[in-house]
């Protein structure tokens, strides 16, 4: 459950980013267009002779601010749609469709209420607006991702709707407008009551927000920056950008929520003297360590590389430095540490809470698209001048801490020998990590545990794998599926899945499965798409077994034998293992996999010759004479049996991927064994050469060992 | 030639760790060393085979050397049964 609420608010995170990513460039036009049309500014540059009102340039220039300005003015209509795209599992564009819908049906809903009520004046003061020319309640960006999500959880639920024969027409992914139309008319009469309420709440906790002084913005730092590993940051800042959460301020005569907005309302108006820090304290803090401290930190990284990887460790963390220094985008710099040595990641939060700090103290004015690079600096820092926005003080607390940053990194690094990139051991690729790697690290559960489509996957296998699909349509009853080499379809295969019948017509495949033929094709698709589909055979493994029909499409190897990852998990070497039958190879040589999944598969093509009464561990001998014991854990003999379950029986013929053992993982961990599962070739003397192919994070099925 | 018979008193038997320090210590030896349980028996330089006696705590091996170096294989085996099966 809390897996699954944390997937979630990763993925909300992300579809955030559609729309964010507009924000620069919406930025950069407001920048450059309100800049050089303000007459303090003009004054200052002596630019009032080339730039005058009703001019040219000036119309041009004005042109850029409004329509950079139309950007940020309709973000929640954004982040309806965007959210919506992002969040929806298939079908993206109607999901966007009906993301503005719904926003606009929830406000004119608002809306038509406020005038019953008797119209803006009947209502609480500053909690009306006008969006889209439509007058409604003051939501915010939370208007808008309250529609994304609810939209995207009616689109995921609805889109492959039947719907009675005579209704047909309005099946599928078309009843999803019109059921978000119905569902959000409801909603925004909701909202009226409800949304005053949290109004106040989100008023009161501003409030409390705006006078936690300097420590609250401090903290704010740290939060914000320890929540990017989850990249859940986004939506954790976003309410403080966005909402009175972050202040609420009246700019010429328009209420203003939001800290990013107030900054570009200020930005904006020609009336602004000062731009308000209250807002500013939730972003200016980025500037220093964006700029100054983490490319430092990539400096002493870089001192820190052992001299022959210095050349090509400078590449990659020059480049990840610059990126950070120029857009404020610092996550291939901060992942490159937080994976090998979260104790620095922790001393960057503090750092970073500290900037935020700082910034508030001495009174920095300057606001953000985005992010803290030196882009934003300069349009919103620089150009707005000093009177304006002290910007002056982020290079004064920059310069100490890139000082900072990079003794504390440097010291660090060498005193705790930490692997940063160029320290690495030799066989370990120097590079630069990414969110991949970080979920990786954590092991997110392997594709094997999950249920999985076996309609798809018999639907995938029968074409010839993922490698031979080049085009998938349907029409009113067939499949029609363009395949790269029509050999490889197996028609029994796909008359396994459920199909009446399978056409050939040269590289065209026709399966036909009948009305349903929609649903099959969205499933298919969904599956592809899922990590499942790169390992159908692992998943079908069983069914494999039992049905020898199945041509046997796997290479037979001469000499050479190839071994499969009998398990899902990390690659262990033997020489890693805590027992010395295993690490001296007492046993034989082979590999091990520290496992994700409690189940054991077959690694070759063979028969088993003895399952051990305790289950714990299988001697199988591959067709190619290869003698395998599968030993699952160390130690656990000791079990006599109990926590596993074998699922083959002396003497059985077996197939590569086959299901041998299910065993329970965290209960024989809570019995105090290491589920570390050997692969041991017992007959290691008969072969010259073994070549372990992969390391790391395998899935069960991968080939794994070349034996000579 | 040299035998000798032993009672298995390790709880779980000869299973994979013991079978394979067997393993070891039989080529060790030039003389060839066979295990027999039960009428079956198995050459103990190869670990699979052993390994598929399937030998448990209670039952009783014979152990059986046969070469040149015979009195001491089976005096250091019957060494090596005692304290680690």
């Amino acid at each position: 459950m809390k897996d699954k609420i944390f997937g979630v608010l990763q993925r909300v995170g992300r579809s955030f980013m559609l729309p964010i990513a507009l924000l620069p460039v919406a930025g950069l036009l407001l920048g450059i267009g309100s800049s050089f049309t303000n007459p303090t500014t003009l004054e200052t540059y002596h630019l009032t002779n080339i730039i005058r009102e009703g001019g040219v340039l000036y119309t041009i220039l004005d042109i850029m601010a409004k329509t950079g300005s139309a950007v940020f003015d309709n973000l929640a209509l954004l982040f309806a749609m965007g959210v919506a795209i992002g969040m929806a599992k298939r079908e993206k564009e109607v999901a966007a469709l009906s993301g503005a819908i719904a926003y606009l049906i929830m406000n004119t809903a608002i809306s038509a209420l406020i005038t019953a009520k008797g119209g803006i004046e009947a209502m609480a003061e500053n909690s009306t607006t006008s969006v889209l020319g439509i007058t409604t309640l003051q939501m915010g960006v939370f208007g808008g991702i309250i529609v994304g999500l609810g939209v995207a959880a009616l689109h995921n639920r609805f889109y492959k709707i039947k719907l009675p024969q005579v209704l047909s027409f309005f099946g599928g992914t078309r009843f999803v407008p019109i059921i978000c139309s119905v569902v959000y008319l409801a909603v925004g009469i909701l909202m009226f009551w409800l949304w005053p309420i949290v109004q106040l709440g989100i008023s009161k906790l501003g409030l409390l927000v705006l006078n936690s002084g300097y420590a609250g913005t401090w903290i704010y730092g740290i939060i914000e920056r320890a929540l990017i590993p989850f990249g859940l940051h986004h939506v954790f800042y976003m309410p403080f950008w966005q909402t009175e959460l972050g202040g609420s301020m009246i700019i010429d005569g328009a209420t203003i929520q939001g800290a990013q907005n107030i900054f570009f309302a200020e930005l904006a108006s020609k009336s602004t003297e000062v731009f308000s820090v209250s807002a500013t304290r939730f972003m200016a803090g980025k500037f220093p360590f964006m700029i100054f401290g983490l490319p430092a930190a990539a400096y002493a990284m870089y001192k820190a590389a052992r001299p022959e990887k210095k050349k090509v460790v400078g590449g990659l963390l020059l480049s990840a430095a610059l990126t950070s220094l120029l857009t404020g985008i610092t996550e291939p710099l901060e992942f490159t540490f937080l994976f090998v040595a979260p104790v620095m990641y922790a001393v960057h939060c503090v750092l970073a809470g500290l900037s935020y700090m700082l910034m508030h103290i001495f009174n920095v004015g300057v606001g953000m698209t985005f992010s803290g690079g030196v882009i934003d600096l300069t349009l919103f820092g620089i150009l707005q001048g000093n009177e304006k926005t002290n910007w002056i003080w982020i290079v004064v607390v920059g310069l100490f801490y890139a000082v900072i940053y990079y003794f504390i990194f440097y010291f660090m690094i060498t005193k705790l020998n930490l692997k940063t990139p160029g320290r690495e051991a030799d066989n370990e690729e120097t590079k630069l990590y990414t969110r991949q790697d970080v979920n990786a690290r954590k092991g997110s559960g392997s594709a094997l545990d999950s249920s999985f489509d076996r309609v798809s996957a018999l639907i995938l296998r029968g074409l010839g794998g993922k490698e031979n699909i080049s085009d998938v349509d349907c029409c009113a009853t067939r499949l029609r599926i363009t395949v790269e080499n029509s050999d490889m379809v197996n028609d029994s295969m796909l008359k396994e899945s459920g199909a009446s019948g399978v056409i050939h017509k040269g590289n065209g495949i026709q399966v036909i499965y009948g009305p349903q033929v929609s649903v099959v094709k969205s499933n298919f698709e969904d599956f592809l798409e899922s990590d499942d589909s790169d390992m159908t055979d692992e998943l079908l493994g069983e069914m494999l077994e039992s049905a020898d029909k199945f041509e046997n499409t796997e290479k037979k190897h001469g000499k050479k034998t190839t071994l499969y990852t009998h398990l899902s998990g990390e690659i262990v070497p033997l020489e890693d293992i805590e027992d010395e039958a295993f690490s001296q190879k007492v046993l034989g040589d082979g590999i091990a996999v520290e496992p994700t999944a409690g189940k054991l598969y077959s690694p070759c093509d063979g028969k088993v010759d003895m399952v051990f009464d305790t289950k714990h561990a299988i001697n199988l001998i591959s067709d190619d004479g290869c003698e395998i014991l599968l030993h699952i854990g160390i130690d656990t003999v000791k079990l006599l049996g109990k926590h596993f379950k074998s699922h083959v029986t002396d003497g059985q013929r077996i197939r590569k991927g086959d299901l041998l053992i299910t065993f329970n993982i965290s209960e024989i961990r809570r019995a105090g064994f290491k589920t570390t599962t050997p692969m041991i070739v017992c007959n290691s003397d008969e072969y010259e050469k073994f070549n372990t192919l992969l390391s790391g994070k395998v899935s069960a099925g991968d080939a794994v060992l070349e034996i000579e | 030639m040299k035998s000798f018979t032993y009672t298995i008193t390790d709880q779980v038997g000869i299973h994979a760790r013991p079978a394979g320090l067997l393993v070891k210590k039989a080529k060790e030896f030039d003389s060839t060393i066979t295990i027999e349980k039960d009428g079956k028996s198995v050459n103990a330089s190869k670990l699979m085979a052993l390994m598929g006696l399937g030998v448990k705590c209670g039952e009783t091996v014979t152990v059986t050397a046969e070469g040149s170096d015979e009195e001491k294989a089976a005096a250091d085996l019957e060494e090596f049964f005692r304290s680690n099966l």
